[in-house]
């Protein structure tokens, strides 16, 4: 079993063009096991990427207070590929396109970034697991000859995240808004995909701003997230109870001191 | 005393050349480049200096066997038709039968002087280069201490292509002046590999000139993978004279250790004549590249384009002329042009110029530039899976040069010059 824990988390954020910086988390716990799924709603502006992206290790969010730690290791001074090497994986909003580089290639690059020189994946058991995976994603075997997500569509690349955390399997994956921009049918075949992994060795942080991924990927228990601060934590039920009252109904029933602002 | 010492100069050439059997039509073109030598400019290579850099220092022909003969370095070559050439010396040459038969020749350089006089007085140093172009190229004829010639006769198809593996003897101080000279006669077609190396780790100076032919209706391809080494002061020129709907391709890799000047051209001298000119160079350490390729557009309808690839690493020095010059008359010319650098180190630097002279109104021409730092975003998004940073670093690199190399039609080509740039990056990050 692994554990991730987040305490007492504050983070700036750096904006390299305005040489200006800002506190976004304002005092984060979190604490989470395998085995779990656990969701973090709440409105925009408020966090939620921040929480990801610092938990994995972006360059431009600063940890000014607080800790992150995993299995009781505090991942802080960690750079991004170790801590993916010791279990943590993101599922971005926006992933990166690479030209020239293959998606079968790179996932290999990336199980075998994991596993010591002398026991490099073996090319049958890579196609193997690809194979299956493809199939339960729905995804053409053509895909993995492609250049990592070039010229994919929104939906390609969601699957695309959801393929690469089946493939390196990793302890934690942060999922952040991949039900962002998807069809119905998309959204299904992805939460299949993040369900064929739940089990004992694995956790799920789930950001999203709507319920309707959690219809599909029922979590253990939900956080809600404002103005840089977890204000409520509870059980799916808590998920459905906002999608009726909204963040402001959630706010003035626990009488939350907090503004909501949307940034969009 | 200048006059003294310029016969005795000219003594020491002749009687040099006369050691070597050379007929006195050629000792005369060497001595007629040597003394116009000095009379004449260095190649221009815009914003890039190399005033320093000790060009031409070793004026003197010297003829050597090299020591590396008998050892065993691996330079042979499995192709079925190559010719391996380890310092002034010939080492192994391979030419099926039929292809004798139908009169193509592939020997050295001073064979062909002396047993296809009429061939090589017709085409060496007379059309795509000549001694007068500079003083790198009058340097070159003047002092020449080896080289290869080629030469496919009217409408020969040449399927598999041929290898030339060229060994830079550096175990001694003699400077290596070789010259490539591909006749390719009307209707022929034929694809030609070179590999330039070195063995050996004393200062020398490397001259080395390909000129190809190309008549009417031929095809050329031409690729190169140039892995000079870092004691190596490097000029390369490559120069094509491509007659009437014929057509050359250059492929090269420049990934010497040392300071290298590299001036490709291919003149587009016939109407509907073609090129393709790719290429992809990486600088790192301390070293510095400048380079131009250019293409001449002179037929009409005639067809350039130029697609470049850079990467700089440390605290290296990268320069890249697209030079394209579309001559008056040459109506219905397309030429296009892309070069672009990437700088993996804020101690680099790079420029990437398009370089446009065109003096016709009915042309087609375009050009795109950039220099730009490794994406951060996409470092990030590699890590993120677990992949170390260098590793990382090479994919975005490798993923850059695949535009180039994804293009390059030779599959052993392309997998030798991944190879070669995945150790030179390597070295150098």
């Amino acid at each position: 079993m692994a554990k991730l824990e987040v305490i007492d988390l504050h983070v700036e954020v750096t904006d390299e063009e305005k040489q200006t910086s800002k506190e976004i988390l304002k005092g984060v716990d979190l604490t989470m096991n395998t085995g779990e799924i656990h969701a973090i709603m709440g409105p925009n502006g408020t966090g939620k990427s921040t929480l990801s992206e610092t938990i994995m290790g972006r360059s431009a969010y600063h940890v000014t207070q607080g800790d992150i730690l995993l299995n009781g290791e505090s991942i802080v001074e960690m750079p991004v590929d170790e801590r993916a090497r010791k279990g943590l994986f993101l599922g971005m909003q926006y992933p990166a396109e690479i030209q020239g580089v293959t998606n079968a290639e790179f996932l290999r690059a990336a199980i075998n970034a994991r596993r010591p020189e002398d026991n490099q994946i073996s090319v049958m058991d890579f196609l193997k697991e690809l194979d299956k995976n493809l199939g339960i994603l729905d995804m053409s075997e053509s895909m993995t000859e492609r250049y990592l997500n070039e010229g994919f569509s929104g939906g390609e690349k969601k699957r695309n995240e959801i393929l690469q955390l089946m493939m390196i399997k990793p302890s934690f994956a942060l999922l952040d808004e991949i039900d962002s921009g998807l069809d119905i049918d998309a959204l299904q075949v992805v939460s299949k995909g993040v369900n064929s992994m739940r089990g004992d060795n694995f956790g799920s942080l789930i950001i999203t701003h709507y319920q309707r991924l959690l219809n599909y990927i029922v979590p253990d228990v939900v956080h809600v997230m404002m103005g840089g601060r977890i204000v409520k934590t509870g059980d799916a039920s808590l998920a459905k109870e906002l999608e009726k009252e909204g963040y402001a109904g959630l706010r003035d029933e626990y009488d939350l001191d907090v503004a909501l602002v949307d940034e969009n | 005393m200048d006059l003294v010492k310029d016969q005795i100069e000219t003594d020491e050439l002749v009687n040099a050349a006369k050691l070597n059997g050379e007929p006195s039509w050629f000792v005369n073109m060497r001595l007629h480049a040597a003394k116009q030598m000095n009379d004449l400019k260095m190649p221009l290579v815009q914003r890039f200096d190399y005033r320093d850099w000790r060009y031409t220092a070793d004026a003197k022909l010297q003829w050597e066997t090299s020591s590396l003969l008998n050892e065993d370095m691996g330079q042979k070559s499995d192709s079925d038709i190559s010719i391996v050439q380890v310092g002034q010396t010939t080492v192994q040459v391979k030419l099926p039968a039929d292809l004798q038969q139908k009169g193509v020749i592939l020997t050295d350089i001073f064979s062909a002087i002396k047993n296809y006089p009429d061939l090589v007085q017709k085409y060496l140093m007379t059309k795509a280069i000549t001694a007068e172009d500079n003083r790198l190229a009058s340097y070159h004829l003047a002092y020449l201490n080896s080289g290869i010639f080629l030469y496919i006769p009217e409408n020969v198809v040449i399927k598999e292509p041929i290898e030339a593996k060229l060994v830079q003897d550096s175990t001694k101080t003699n400077p290596f002046i070789s010259h490539v000279l591909i006749v390719a006669e009307a209707g022929s077609e034929v694809a030609f590999t070179q590999h330039l190396t070195t063995q050996g780790e004393k200062q020398n100076e490397a001259n080395c000139m390909v000129e190809i032919l190309a008549a009417q209706d031929s095809q050329v391809k031409f690729s190169s993978v140039d892995e000079l080494g870092a004691n190596t002061l490097a000029y390369l020129e490559r120069r094509a004279y491509v007659e009437r709907n014929a057509t050359v391709d250059w492929a090269m890799g420049i990934l010497n250790e040392g300071n290298t000047i590299g001036d490709f051209n291919a003149n587009l001298i016939g109407d509907g004549a073609q090129t393709d000119a790719k290429v992809i160079a990486i600088s790192s350490h301390s070293q510095r590249l400048g380079i131009n390729t250019g293409v001449t557009n002179r037929g009409k309808h005639s067809v350039g384009n130029i697609l470049q690839r850079g990467v700089i690493l440390e605290k290296s020095e990268l320069v890249f002329n697209g030079i394209g010059n579309i001559i008056h008359g040459a109506s219905g010319a397309k030429a296009e042009q892309e070069n672009r650098i990437l700088m993996m180190s804020s101690e680099a630097h790079g420029n990437a110029n398009p370089i446009l002279l065109i003096d016709e109104n009915d042309v087609l021409a375009g050009h795109a530039a950039s220099v730009g730092q490794v994406d951060q975003q996409q470092l990030y998004y590699l890590m993120s899976r677990g992949i170390d940073c260098e590793t990382a670093e090479r994919l975005v690199i490798r993923g850059f040069l695949g535009a180039v190399l994804s293009a390059i039609p030779a599959k052993a080509v392309r997998q030798q010059l991944i190879g070669t740039i995945e150790r030179k990056l390597e070295n150098g990050q």
